[in-house]
């Protein structure tokens, strides 16, 4: 029974990294920029909250730093795919290097320490005393609550439920379509990238605050690279994304829980499942309903520079 | 035959005119797209805006709608001068432009559509309330249209009317179309223009383009022509025939001939057909069928021409011809041969040409050189292949033949050709096709693009394989083409045969009222010719 | 043109930051050009750092020029280290058959690793630059597994290593072996068959437009799925002659992201034989200098870093070299 509720409590943990980088690319990929950099932006994300919260001990300013460094990275993004209209897949693979690159020489001097102040659980009065679902719903930290509830719901309600959502998603469906109707193509898919990048490099910062929590070279570990795919396998939205991260917590959670009883398999072996369960669930969406299909379809125009003025 | 022309009852004298357009310039690397252009439009009139492709006319209507911006020249609205940064700015003037390729987003409903990027939209919206908006603004305008219907299950025409509807709900008073009756029946085009003539009743404005000489003298008031990015007149449209307006157009007397009539040297009628559909059905890339039951049959020394409206199953239908795409039932003979099956390759080695609907897509791979796409027909064979071996400098010599042949200038044969402008990539393939169909070719919307002296040519080219007894299988949507070209039409509609008329007997009407899907009162000739 | 201007910006670049982290950026360049240049150790280094590099990069370039993004060279190329290192710990036999049983083995484990990410992508059109990618880390956790664990050297002291390989590729030059010359070899073997063969020019056009190669006939699925397949087997190669040649032995960080700079080889090489090998010693003089730097506090990672600067200028020089950027004046009200 504990070790259910325990499994749960590590599965939601552990699927918020990927949830907060799975949304933060949703919103860049809605508009038609796909950002392959999201590795490089977690990285980057979660040195800089470490290095905050080593020299101040909040982790909310860490967690503020990250957000801000993976916006201003998303704009240098944005200026290069938008504005300069840049091969999207070269530039992202070399954020990634660049951000993971950066990461790692600047990590240095914080290799293995573990952080000076985190996101720690916080136990909601009665709620957290609930069997069961008490330990693993009512007991986390706070940006579980953040990442899990307000923001897939917020992202869902503008990007479906507004005027401001209609035109976004039509940026990244038919992006002549948007001009043509008065819509800033250009304005559209540079703030939601740099929006998408900055929530990228929050992922990270919940990675070194909430659920690690300290910094290692490598501690990123392709985490950004199975959340760009679950936004795929999620149908580009906000409230499955969440969802398929969770799924993948459970999976990682299955893995740690191995370690912990002694199953007969080697960690490293254990460690290898979230990544063959990514390819497995990347598959998937193919071999779905046409109608399903449909719906879940990328942006038409996903990946293209737009060019207005073209003969 | 022409319209009523607008007297200026109803508009008080010194109106200004809706638009004015002064010494437009426009300039692309290497292209002069318009110069000093001006042009004026009335309210309460159809303007007209006639000229060849690569005139210029839909580089002037994006100026004046936002898309582009000018490099010279005055934009002047109700007799303010105004300059547009981008679409946004065209459209609060009152301007709206319906283009050829409909801007709109195919995965989401019409309301989504007519309520994109528009202030009047409610900061948050459901699908419920934005449908019941757009069938309010349907009806107020006129306009049929299913407001919950995805974009992309729709029609081509039923796509345009929900385009005029987006346009019309912003409050447009001048109203620019592209090229409107491309995808429409004649019937169609009949009621679009009753519609326009209503708009521009309430003091509106309608600017269309269009290359169509019929149409233009048919539903215009003025007409402006265009030639080589310059305005060369503007002209009342009872004022002008359909040699004077060809003649502006070109810049010369131009007939266009009636070339079905045969020299004695011609080759006759073959006694068996060289390509033959029975029955055959197939689908398309989204799996709904696309032929329904098809059955043709087409003749050495003859051309037989396929009418219709684009989007009725031509595309799948040239495909099918050509080994491109399997049937999903029915028979394909070529040569008297069961062909059901076989790869396009092999269609290819029989002596089956194809000029493809879109050469850039289809026809040609855009990063490789010239000369690679120049052999992509012949590689297999010497001498640009030995065995395995692939020769360079013997495609390069190839690729030189065919580029001489079709009077294409090639500075280099190793660059992309996608450096080559869209006419000369249109003949090269043309050429390489007209090389392999040695039995059969099929030509898919050849003229797109093309300017009249290069249709003329390529018209020439068809008459000759014609001549030495091949079987020229024709896909066009300008119906003055087939008529002047075809010795038997076949119009399709959703699919099917509607009929295969005589090109010598029929006239646009017959073949107008079997594209919109009703059958003549005149018996259909048989599937074979006599 | 443009590419040698992407690279000497983010050299600049770099050396900017360096020096404003206080390192002195005059003086290490000019170490690592004496270190690198100016003695016969530095060229060897160099030369080892090539000959995979020539590889990953062969191997990427190979699968773009059918149109297919292989990101999972560094996956593949454990993979071959895998086996090559499985193939000389445990078959008993003479170098001469062993090593050859090696080679293939690296490559069928490359073919191997790239598999399903190309049934994937050449059936259900699933994206192969993620499917790759998501196998380079069961790449590196295989190879860190069986370096930690049931392969562990018994011998040794060292915690994360195998046993010596008792079988190596024989040296030409100090401590440069055969690999070196073979990786140049088949790097122009493939441009030839590219080039010249037919169908190398299938291939070429296949890659270029999936729908003209239908219409020529061509079988664009089974093209696709042959060069990508080749294209896992040659990074499984570099991973084999890795362990054979330079390392001897399987550990868990016997790629210094080999498979990573590969990319970035490819895409500099912009499809030319010539292109992957400049490209190739480009970034082995880049790596080594990386190397060279550790004792200033430069580390493989920064190595990391610069490259992917050196890529993002270059495919920002690529898009500007295209077009003019003319602003636009708004509107006057």
């Amino acid at each position: 029974m504990d070790i259910i509720a325990g499994l749960l409590q590590t599965s939601i943990l552990a699927g918020g990294v990927l949830a907060l980088a799975a949304l933060g690319e949703v919103l860049s990929e809605r508009v038609g920029v796909v950002n392959l950099g999201v590795e490089g932006l977690m990285a980057l994300g979660a040195i800089t909250a470490i290095a905050i919260v080593t020299a101040s001990p909040n982790p909310v300013f860490g967690l503020i730093g990250a957000l801000g460094v993976g916006f201003v990275v998303g704009m240098i993004f944005a200026s290069a795919t938008v504005v300069l209209r840049a091969n999207q897949v070269l530039c992202g693979l070399a954020l990634t290097l660049m951000g993971t690159g950066l990461a790692a020489t600047i990590g240095k001097a914080y290799s293995g320490m573990p952080a000076k102040a985190t996101f720690a659980p916080v136990e909601i009065p009665y709620l957290s005393e609930l069997p069961l679902l008490g330990r693993a719903l009512f007991t986390q930290n706070i940006l579980v609550y953040l990442i899990y509830l307000v923001l897939p719901v917020a992202l869902h309600f503008i990007m479906f439920r507004t005027r401001h959502g209609l035109n976004l998603r039509a940026v990244g469906e038919n992006p002549a379509a948007a001009d043509a109707a008065g819509i800033s193509v250009q304005k559209f898919r540079f703030w939601y990238v740099a929006a998408g990048s900055s929530l990228a490099a929050g992922a990270g910062a919940y990675l070194t605050l909430a659920f690690v929590p300290s910094w290692s070279e490598g501690v990123v570990a392709g985490r950004g690279w199975i959340a760009v795919a679950l936004v795929i396998f999620a149908g580009y939205r906000p409230i499955n994304a969440v969802l398929a991260a969770l799924l993948f917590g459970a999976i990682t959670s299955l893995g740690f829980v191995g370690q912990a009883r002694n199953w007969p398999i080697a960690a490293p072996i254990l460690s290898m499942l979230p990544y063959l369960g990514t390819i497995a669930l990347i598959i998937m969406p193919v071999l779905a309903w046409h109608r399903v299909r449909r719906l879940m379809a990328a942006p038409a125009a996903l990946g293209e520079p737009y060019y207005r003025d073209v003969r | 035959m022409s319209a009523t022309t607008n007297t200026a009852a109803g508009r008080p004298p010194g109106t200004p005119p809706i638009v004015l357009l002064k010494g437009i310039c426009k300039y692309f690397p290497g292209v002069v797209a318009n110069q000093s252009i001006d042009l004026e439009v009335l309210s309460g009139e159809i303007h007209a805006l006639l000229g060849e492709n690569g005139a210029g006319k839909s580089t002037l209507m994006n100026i004046l709608t936002g898309i582009y911006q000018p490099d010279a020249g005055e934009i002047i609205v109700d007799g303010y001068a105004k300059a547009f940064a981008s679409p946004v700015e065209a459209i609060a003037a009152g301007i709206g432009m319906v283009h050829q390729h409909f801007k709109l987003v195919h995965a989401f409903t019409v309301a989504e559509n007519i309520h994109l990027g528009w202030g009047e939209t409610p900061a948050r919206i459901s699908a419920q309330e934005l449908e019941a908006r757009t069938a309010e603004l349907a009806s107020a305008l006129n306009l049929a249209v299913k407001p919950d219907a995805r974009v992309e299950d729709l029609s081509t025409g039923e796509q345009q009317r929900v385009e005029i509807l987006r346009v019309l709900a912003r409050r447009a008073r001048l109203l620019i179309l592209d090229e409107p009756t491309a995808v429409l029946t004649p019937s169609e085009a009949r009621e679009l223009f009753k519609a326009l003539r209503e708009f521009v009743s309430r003091g509106n404005a309608v600017v269309f383009i269009s290359h169509k000489l019929d149409e233009v003298l048919e539903s215009s008031d003025r007409i402006t022509v265009l030639r080589g990015g310059r305005k060369v007149a503007t002209e009342e449209t009872g004022n002008c025939t359909h040699q004077s307006l060809a003649k502006l157009m070109v810049g010369h007397e131009i007939v266009l001939n009636d070339l079905r009539g045969r020299a004695a040297s011609a080759a006759s009628l073959s006694p068996q057909a060289l390509l033959s559909l029975h029955e055959v059905s197939a689908h398309d890339d989204l799996g709904n069928v696309a032929l329904n039951g098809v059955s043709l049959e087409v003749r050495g020394g003859e051309i037989l021409g396929i009418a219709g409206v684009a989007g009725n199953g031509q595309k799948e239908l040239s495909q099918v011809l050509t080994g491109m795409r399997a049937v999903a039932s029915g028979r394909i003979e070529v040569g008297a041969k069961d062909f059901t099956g076989k790869s396009a390759e092999q269609f290819a080695a029989f002596g089956v040409g194809h000029i493809p609907e879109d050469r850039l897509h289809s026809g040609l791979a855009p990063a490789l050189s010239v000369t690679d796409n120049a052999v992509m027909r012949e590689y297999k064979k010497p001498p640009v292949s030995v065995g395995s071996w692939f020769r360079p400098r013997a495609a390069t010599a190839l690729a030189e033949t065919i580029a001489t042949a079709a009077s294409v200038a090639v500075p280099d044969f190793g660059m992309p050709v996608r450096n080559l402008s869209g006419g000369n990539q249109q003949r090269l393939v043309t050429r390489r096709e007209m090389r392999i169909a040695g039995k059969v070719l099929i030509a898919a919307y050849p003229s797109r693009g093309l300017d009249v002296g290069a249709i003329n040519t390529m018209m020439r080219y068809f008459v000759e394989l014609r001549d030495a007894g091949c079987a020229v299988v024709l896909i066009s949507e300008e119906l003055e083409e087939l008529l002047n070209l075809s010795d038997r039409i076949a119009v399709m509609f959703h699919g099917r045969i509607m009929g295969i008329v005589d090109g010598t007997s029929t006239d646009i009407e017959e073949v107008g009222l079997l594209m919109g899907g009703k059958p003549t009162t005149n018996p259909p000739l048989s599937v074979a010719a006599n | 043109m443009a590419r040698g201007l992407a690279i000497v910006l983010a050299l600049v670049c770099a050396g900017l930051v360096l020096g404003a982290a206080g390192a002195n950026p005059i003086a290490l360049a000019s170490k690592v050009i004496q270190s690198t240049f100016g003695s016969s150790f530095g060229l060897q280094d160099v030369s080892l750092l090539v000959t995979p590099l020539i590889l990953t990069g062969l191997a990427v370039a190979v699968a773009l020029k059918v149109g297919a993004w292989n990101i999972g060279a560094e996956g593949q190329f454990y993979a071959g280290a895998f086996a090559a290192t499985g193939i000389g710990l445990f078959i008993p036999g003479p170098t001469v058959v062993i090593l050859p049983l090696m080679f293939v083995g690296g490559a069928l484990c490359g073919v191997l690793w790239i598999l399903i990410p190309t049934l994937a992508r050449a059936y259900a059109g699933v994206s192969e630059l993620i499917t790759t990618l998501l196998l380079n880390f069961v790449g590196t956790l295989l190879a860190y597994y069986v370096s930690t664990g049931p392969w562990l050297d018994p011998g040794g002291h060292a915690l994360g290593t195998t046993a010596r390989v008792p079988h190596s590729v024989p040296e030409i030059w100090g401590d440069v072996h055969w690999g070196f010359p073979l990786a140049i070899m088949l790097t122009l073997v493939v441009a030839g068959v590219l080039n010249f063969t037919r169908w190398g020019y299938e291939v070429r056009l296949a890659g270029s437009n999936a729908q003209a190669a239908l219409y020529a006939g061509i079988p664009f699925r089974r093209h696709l799925i042959t060069v990508m397949l080749l294209s896992g087997a040659i990074a499984g190669i570099a991973g084999m002659l890795e362990v054979a040649g330079t390392v001897h032995r399987l550990q868990g960080g016997i790629s210094n992201n080999f498979g990573y700079l590969g990319i970035m080889v490819a895409v500099l090489a912009r499809g030319s034989a010539i292109g992957v090998l400049a490209g190739a010693a480009l970034m082995a003089v880049i790596l080594n200098s990386g190397i060279i730097l550790q004792t200033q506090g430069i580390n493989t990672s920064t190595v990391l870093a610069i490259t992917g600067l050196i890529l993002f200028f270059t495919a920002i020089g690529d898009e500007l070299a295209h077009y003019r950027i003319v602003p636009i004046e708004t509107a006057k009200k």
